[in-house]
């Protein structure tokens, strides 16, 4: 059901995420909202983007797409070179099992399970072999070594988003999505979350893709992609904070003036 | 705050509505077992006429009035526990606990009375029907007329607004309380209560002793003792569930799939959201077994002492079985309905299932092996329950130890509570689960 993309096209190792001309449509009829409006891009494996753009612009639903948690209405999405095509649900969520993570806003966490059951969640959907010291390697890792038998509910939004990314990486999937991982957090506990991003990337060679509405998060990742209006406005590399921001505040601006049908290459 | 109930009611029909059906069901039921009371009431009614249908109000408008309080209770208490969130909310943004109780106990208010006023009518047609049958039985004079007065609907109305009220408060109470003090009050006053439950319930099966085998209303006092007890065991199963599964938890989630494993800890966890769940479950059980058997116990009785022609004693067999088959049909309903509201509020819980990488199949399996080990427990206890009415009135009636029913009725008993807890909880979680993850984790539904 996932069918390989032919040898002539990028091989796995260097393109981890491909959107071809990807569509969402919310709403049917009048009131329908246009959320992704033939968005093309490719990410190479083992980097770390950022998402950017005012609100509604369509952000989350690009991740979401990208992700497999939502169906676009149009185009084609490809993770490490596969296309992305269940049929159903079940499908879908298999074939993200393996190469995807997500870590949300709201952390998702389930609040019946302890620090470590979280962790291992997917591991256990998946009918994967779980082994203690590799969750607690990872726990760890992401600085709750000593929190395993927490439930979320007796810890900091800090901790929680931790647990969130070690749920993510514990499947050791090549692309991370992260949608204002650090929206919830304090600077530090931001600070926290980022180098735990961007570790990901530069010590495990994944690839992350990180929506945020903060110049100093996004200056964390290698490059920036700007949103507006559900269409890609413009990308960034090597940014830094006055940059970002500077960007941002003319962002309107852009909007107007750009040719939409051109695939962006990053 | 009357205002912001009013509004929240009207807002969110939806929450409301297994409350409502909970108050129009009950309603309905207490209203036509006690109308019996009114009609028995004329001045002109033949003494035997009187007495059957006074015999009907009082034992089964008895029974069926006390089922119907703990059965609205208990959705009530689901519903005012789901609202958890929305009740933090609104301390959040300044209201004070007094204020949040008077809202939630406000609209418990409306709710109950609105159920009330719309079973009215219904319970007038059910309470003329049920007087056609006795007087095509023969049981009561054809003359009799129909009459629907001040004890039906005194009793509809006390029996809604009591346990809506009553339970509205508790349960608001606890939340707010909760809320403030972070640590989780601990359930002093329904352990107190469930023990309560369990002595009244050993009290009134004991009392069937004293009673003689003539007494018309011997069924009384072991449907009360078995539904008391069904309450208690209710409110304790929860806990001897948890402690079951802390022994046997770890190493079935240790070698079972991933939905196994997630209804073991699931079930742990929420053993208050369980009692509201298994109380509906234990009462059908309990009630159903313990009814239907001293029913079948009577009517065999009946036909062994000859006393009346065949046919007649045919009419009479079918005519109990009728009227003890309304309550039990309404404690399957309320089950149906509990279940039905409590799992469509788990949307959020099963949309986080999804996105950690749960199968929308295994979000099904781990819902329907909840079902099953709910079915094995409420079962269990439900029937040691009605076990604990039907000795003591076996042996009143008929002077033997055992009854000699076979386990034909308690079979279908099982089914029928078995298929109304699979099926409800299956079919309801099916329907959520068309709501996407991600919209189904970000509304609270
Ligand atoms: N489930 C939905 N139903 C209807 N419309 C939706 C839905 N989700 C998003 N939209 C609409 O699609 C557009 C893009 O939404 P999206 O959530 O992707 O924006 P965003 O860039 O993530 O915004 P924010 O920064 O506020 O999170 C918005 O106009 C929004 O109103
Ligand atoms: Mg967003």
């Amino acid at each position: 059901m996932f069918s390989r993309t032919s040898r002539t096209g990028p091989t796995r190792s260097s393109e981890a995420l491909r959107l071809v001309k990807v569509t969402k449509v919310y709403g049917s009829a009048e009131n329908a909202v246009t959320a992704l409006d033939g968005v093309s891009l490719s990410l190479p494996a083992g980097s770390f983007t950022a998402v950017m753009g005012p609100s509604g612009s369509g952000k989350s639903s690009l991740l979401q797409c990208a992700a497999g948690l939502v169906r676009p209405d149009g185009g084609l999405v490809m993770v490490d070179g596969e296309r992305m095509t269940g049929a159903n649900e079940a499908e879908l969520t298999k074939f993200r099992r393996r190469r995807i993570g997500f870590v949300f806003q709201q952390y998702n966490l389930l609040s019946t399970l302890t620090v470590a059951q979280n962790t291992v969640l997917p591991l256990k959907l998946a009918g994967r072999r779980i082994d203690r010291a590799r969750t607690q390697e990872i726990l760890t890792q992401v600085g709750l070594g000593d929190r395993l038998g927490h439930r979320p509910d007796e810890l900091s939004g800090g901790q929680l988003q931790r647990v969130a990314i070690a749920r993510a990486l514990v499947t050791e999937p090549s692309l991370i999505f992260a949608d204002e991982p650090t929206g919830a957090l304090d600077l530090r506990s931001a600070r926290d979350v980022l180098r735990l991003l961007q570790e990901a990337v530069r010590v495990h060679g994944r690839t992350v893709v990180m929506v945020t509405h903060d110049p100093v998060a996004a200056s964390y990742a290698d490059s920036v992609l700007f949103l507006a209006d559900g269409r890609l406005a413009g990308r960034m590399t090597a940014p830094t904070v006055d940059a970002v921001a500077e960007r941002l505040a003319h962002l309107g601006d852009a909007v107007g003036t750009r040719d939409n049908d051109m695939p962006m290459e990053v | 705050m009357f205002a912001l109930a009013m509004r929240s009611i009207r807002q969110r029909p939806g929450r409301f509505l297994a409350t409502l059906v909970a108050a129009f069901l009950g309603a309905a039921v207490t209203m036509t077992f006690n109308s019996m009371h009114d009609t028995a009431g004329a001045t002109n009614i033949d003494h035997a006429s009187s007495e059957t249908l006074r015999l009907t109000g009082g034992v089964v408008g008895g029974y069926g009035t006390l089922l119907v309080f703990f059965a609205i209770a208990s959705t009530l208490t689901v519903n005012v526990r789901q609202r958890g969130e929305e009740i933090e909310l609104l301390r959040c943004i300044g209201a004070t606990p007094a204020q949040i109780k008077r809202m939630v106990v406000g609209e418990s208010v409306m709710v109950a009375l609105v159920g009330t006023l719309l079973a009215v009518f219904p319970a007038m047609l059910g309470g003329q029907a049920l007087l056609g049958m006795f007087q095509d039985s023969g049981q009561v004079a054809e003359g009799v007329d129909y009459a629907f007065g001040p004890i039906a609907l005194t009793a509809g109305f006390t029996v809604t607004l009591v346990a809506s009220v009553g339970a509205a408060f508790l349960a608001v109470r606890r939340a707010t309380r909760a809320a403030t003090g972070g640590r989780a009050p601990r359930n002093r006053l329904r352990n107190f209560a469930g023990i309560m439950a369990l002595v009244a319930g050993t009290g009134s099966v004991c009392a069937t002793f004293a009673s003689d085998a003539k007494n018309p209303a011997l069924m009384a006092a072991p449907a009360y003792g078995a539904i008391m007890l069904s309450v208690g065991f209710a409110t304790f199963s929860p806990t001897l569930l948890r402690v079951l599964l802390g022994w046997l938890g770890r190493p079935i989630a240790a070698r079972a799939g991933a939905s196994v494993y997630l209804t073991v800890h699931n079930m742990r966890q929420r053993s208050v959201q369980l009692a509201g769940v298994l109380m509906p479950l234990v009462l059908f059980t309990g009630l159903a077994a313990a009814t239907l058997y001293m029913q079948a116990i009577e009517n065999d009785a009946i036909k062994a002492s000859g006393l009346t022609k065949s046919v007649e004693a045919k009419n009479l067999e079918t005519l109990n079985l009728v009227v003890v088959g309304i309550v039990v049909v309404f404690a399957c309903l309320m089950l149906i309905n509990s279940l039905y509201a409590a799992t469509s509020y788990r949307g959020q819980e099963f949309g986080r299932q999804r996105l950690a990488g749960a199968t929308p199949g295994q979000v099904l399996a781990m819902v329907g092996a909840e079902g099953l080990v709910l079915t094995v427990t409420g079962v269990f206890f439900g029937t040691v329950a009605g076990i604990a009415g039907i000795l003591p009135f076996n042996l009143i009636r008929t002077d033997s130890a055992l009854p000699d029913q076979g386990l034909g009725i308690w079979l279908g008993i099982v089914a029928v509570a078995a298929a109304a807890t699979l099926i409800t909880s299956l079919a309801t979680a099916c329907r959520t689960l068309r709501t996407p993850a991600v919209a189904a984790v970000t509304v609270a539904a």
